[in-house]
């Protein structure tokens, strides 16, 4: 009962995370996302954002030379198992868009193994820079 | 959602072990996170190998499983671990995509147990993660419920059914089919069940059923079934009806159980608590009670009933000469030629006596033991005396057969009192007793016949009687004892043979000889109570000779008509040889009135028991009128001095004349001589002077348990301690005043104190 009332019921995380993105354009990471991390973590005693954030890092080292050999390869169960991991982890850290492409590409693999997918994969990788970079900034401008 | 959100479940454990594996490892830090949080503890995998790696040694309460990872994938992991012995049943959480049916299908395919859509709402995945706990904590305990009231059911050999009404008939559990000697793929339909039962059984169940349905009551019977495989067993079944929501009985459910052992020791303790073992005859208990039948028939129908006593005569000889065993078997002999003097009923019943009608007492006839060697006919109807002692005869003309028993012949024979209602009585209390003074009335008479009560054999005096009854029963009872009075040898101070004196414990009281010895020399019990001294007195000698070395003999009195018996040398001989002990081990005393009194038949007897090594001495010696002549031939070896003459000594002439010449007619017939009664020293000193050198009296020890004597000897002779040790042949003035009047030469002296 008691940590109950320690925790604040409101987090302020979200206001943080909207600061990170560049004023007037639609954030890269999701504000309510990240409001949501920061209830994990309310006091941020547990540098839990940093923490989430980096392991998206470390995953994205792992998973985008996976990426390159299987689309060099055309290996599509190679290229939806990245699109697959990527798609959930970067719901969780409020990279909707980079979520999205990842859930396109993932679907379009298991629908119709063969299918075109020029189009999303080439939206991949910029999108993928962009939450890269929010996320530089990000861990930057926190104390 | 958040943390205040977080519900406790009493019924769980204060933190569910959690494996979670997920190779996205912000995923993994995630939900690891959240649920730690919410009261779970983790233990991360990053991959399929990894969580079997894990799970080789360590059980977690759930495990929570990334259907799609690189490697072993969410579900060949799945498969994999159900495999693995004690995870059939954990629960396991499949993590899939949203729009991803295929993935929840094979999640299931695979073994999981439930799947969640990832998301990020925590709490909706912990709620999930409780609810499987407690469903698998259910589950177990299910599972185990269920194991152990299958052991329970198996133990009872007992099982379950069910019948539904126009569902197909019965449903059986595992172990119901067990019951009926089944295996559980079986299948046990109502008619191959009835199938299992008698004709006549079979018409008696479906009567029974058709009630209990009739009613809807509920059904308790039991059945008796042969299985297929030939075993006969008896089957209790047990059935609640049940109703339908108006009412209506739809089926049956209940319980089979095989009852057969209880059954059987029901049966058994019924029958122990009604047979006697040994024989398989009713015991007494059974006999009171179709006594009592009887009697109720005799008092509603105004018939005679007889009640005939039956008391083998001296089986306790047989018993103690032939064993136990050999006794046994005699016994079973005899209760089979006593059946076969009745129209012997085993079973009688409440029910059967009441079904036979008018003439139903008859199956009450039967003949019964009461124990040790006492049996009783019980004739339900007789017409008058006639009819019960042609009973009694008949049973002691089938006794007249030897029986062979310890691979020798035996010749039984028995005393049969008879007493009839109502004229001897209207209790059973009464016949039995009555029965039993008509018995002892044919004992008395010198045994082997029957005899019917008469109020005037009650006239004996019931304390007598008592007393007569008591005796009869005192060998068996073990109430007898012997004591004895050391015979001593005055100058060597030492025990040279002692006399057996035999005693009755009555009670805890101790009934002193001269209250039962003449009864049982009346009565004829002499002779059993005299054999049972013999034997006693050899073992009494064994015991002695291993205590402390006596080589002397005990003197056991006997009557005289015990001489006559032609076996008696054989029974002494049998005594000793039983305990090991030489035949001079055991002299006989016989009185001097009772030896000349019937010296004719007494004189064979004294002959061969002085060959076989066995002493006679002549009690009493003195009091009598011996002839002289005979005394000269008899095969006799001592002769003891009355104690009148020696209380006498020193108080009248005539006393110490007569101990001067008995010590002179021994001397010069060979013969011993020892005086009995010495009470004090100067008796003693006297009669050592005459020449008489042994003697048995108060002076030296009372008559005594067998154990006193070897304390007196331990701490009165050996240390040389009593008052009368080393006096003999000390004459002092006063010995030698003594010594004068003996002579004859001096006035009066008066008695030692």
């Amino acid at each position: 009962m008691l940590s109950k009332h320690l925790r604040s019921p409101e987090p302020t995380a979200s206001n943080d995370a909207a600061g990170a993105a560049p004023a007037g354009a639609e954030p890269v990471l999701d504000p309510v996302a990240l409001a949501r991390l920061g209830e994990l973590d309310p006091t941020g005693a547990n540098h839990l954002l940093e923490r989430v954030l980096r392991a998206f890092q470390t995953s994205v080292n792992r998973l985008r030379p996976q990426l390159d050999v299987a689309r060099g390869s055309d290996d599509r169960a190679g290229i939806r198992l990245v699109a697959h991991t990527l798609k959930s982890s970067s719901a969780s850290i409020g990279a909707l868009h980079l979520s999205q492409l990842c859930a396109q590409i993932e679907t379009a693999i298991r629908v119709d193994a063969p299918a075109d997918l020029a189009g999303p994969l080439r939206e991949f990788d910029p999108a993928l820079d962009g939450v890269l970079r929010a996320i530089e900034t990000l861990i930057k401008d926190r104390p | 959602m958040n943390a205040r959100s977080i519900a406790v479940d009493d019924d769980l454990p204060e933190q569910p072990k959690v494996l979670l594996v997920d190779d996205d490892e912000v995923n993994l830090l995630l939900t690891s996170i959240a649920l730690r949080e919410r009261g779970f503890a983790i233990t991360e995998a990053g991959s399929g190998e990894q969580a079997i790696a894990i799970l080789a040694d360590w059980l977690p309460d759930v495990v929570v499983l990334d259907a799609l990872m690189p490697g072993l994938d969410g579900f060949e992991t799945c498969r994999e671990l159900r495999v693995l012995p004690g995870f059939e049943s954990l629960p396991v959480l499949m993590l899939t995509g949203l729009d991803d049916d295929a993935s929840i299908t094979r999640a299931y395919e695979a073994g999981a147990t439930d799947f969640f859509v990832k998301s990020t709402q925590w709490s909706l995945l912990a709620g999930r993660l409780r609810y499987l706990l407690r469903a698998s904590r259910t589950r177990a305990e299910l599972e185990r419920s269920k194991s152990r009231l299958a052991r329970a059911q198996d133990l009872a050999r007992m099982g379950s059914f069910d019948w539904r009404r126009g569902q197909g008939g019965l449903v059986f559990s595992v172990e119901g089919l067990r019951v009926f000697g089944l295996g559980p793929n079986d299948v046990l339909a109502f008619r191959p069940l009835l199938r299992m039962l008698t004709e006549d059984d079979r018409g008696g169940l479906v009567q029974v059923l058709h009630e209990v349905m009739k009613h809807s009551t509920v059904l308790a019977t039991d059945i008796p079934a042969t299985l297929r495989d030939g075993r006969a067993r008896i089957v209790h079944v047990e059935a609640e009806p049940e109703f339908n929501e108006h009412g209506n009985l739809v089926g049956y459910s209940g319980i089979v159980q095989d009852v057969t052992d209880r059954r059987m020791a029901e049966d058994k303790i019924r029958h122990l608590a009604n047979f006697d073992v040994l024989t398989g005859l009713p015991n007494r208990r059974q006999l009171i009670w179709r006594a009592e039948r009887a009697l109720e028939h005799g008092r509603r129908l105004n018939h005679q009933v007889a009640l005939l006593l039956i008391d083998l005569d001296r089986f306790k000889i047989i018993n103690d000469t032939l064993g136990h065993g050999a006794g046994d078997e005699l016994l079973m002999e005899v209760a089979r030629r006593l059946r076969s003097c009745v129209r012997h009923s085993d079973q009688v019943t409440e029910s059967s006596i009441e079904s036979l009608g008018s003439r139903s007492h008859r199956s009450l006839e039967a003949v019964g033991r009461l124990g040790g060697d006492e049996f009783v006919a019980l004739l339900p109807e007789v017409a008058d005396e006639r009819d019960a002692e042609r009973v009694a005869s008949r049973i002691l003309d089938l006794m007249r057969e030897p029986i062979f028993v310890g691979g020798q012949e035996c010749f039984v024979t028995a005393s049969v009192g008879i007493a009839l209602f109502p004229r001897d009585g209207v209790s059973v209390a009464d016949l039995m007793r009555n029965s039993d003074v008509a018995m002892y009335s044919v004992k008395s008479a010198g045994r082997n016949s029957a005899s019917l009560y008469r109020p005037t054999l009650a006239g004996m005096g019931r304390e007598k009687l008592e007393l007569e009854s008591a005796l009869h029963k005192a060998i068996e009872r073990d109430e007898l004892v012997l004591h004895y009075q050391p015979k001593v040898d005055v100058r060597g101070a030492k025990m040279v043979g002692a006399e057996a004196l035999m005693r009755w414990r009555r009670n805890g009281v101790l009934v002193p000889p001269g209250d039962f010895i003449p009864m049982a020399e009346e009565t004829g019990l002499i002779v059993p109570l005299s054999e049972w001294a013999i034997r006693e007195a050899a073992r009494q000698a064994r015991i002695w000779q291993d205590n402390f070395g006596f080589a002397d003999s005990i003197a056991v009195n006997l009557p005289n008509r015990l001489f006559e018996r032609t076996d008696l040398v054989e029974y002494i001989h049998n005594a000793v040889t039983t305990y090991g002990v030489p035949h001079h081990a055991i002299e006989l005393e016989i009185t001097e009135t009772g030896l000349m009194k019937d010296l004719q038949n007494v004189i064979p007897a004294l002959h061969r028991l002085n060959e076989i090594g066995v002493e006679i001495s002549i009690d009493d010696f003195g009091t009598g009128y011996s002839s002289l002549a005979y005394l000269t031939t008899l095969p006799i070896s001592e002769l003891k001095i009355d104690r009148s003459f020696v209380r006498d000594l020193g108080m009248t002439p005539q006393s110490s004349a007569v101990v001067t010449a008995i010590i002179a007619l021994a001397r010069s017939l060979g013969l011993r001589v020892i005086a009995e009664g010495v009470e004090n020293l100067r008796q003693m000193e006297v009669l050592h002077r005459l020449g008489c050198g042994v003697m048995q009296g108060f002076l030296f020890s009372r008559p005594q348990p067998p154990e006193d004597i070897e304390a007196w000897l331990q701490q009165t002779v050996l240390p040389r301690k009593a008052p009368w040790i080393g006096k003999a042949g000390t004459a002092d003035s006063e010995v030698a005043e003594v010594l004068r009047f003996a002579d004859g030469q001096s006035p009066r002296i008066k008695p030692a104190g």
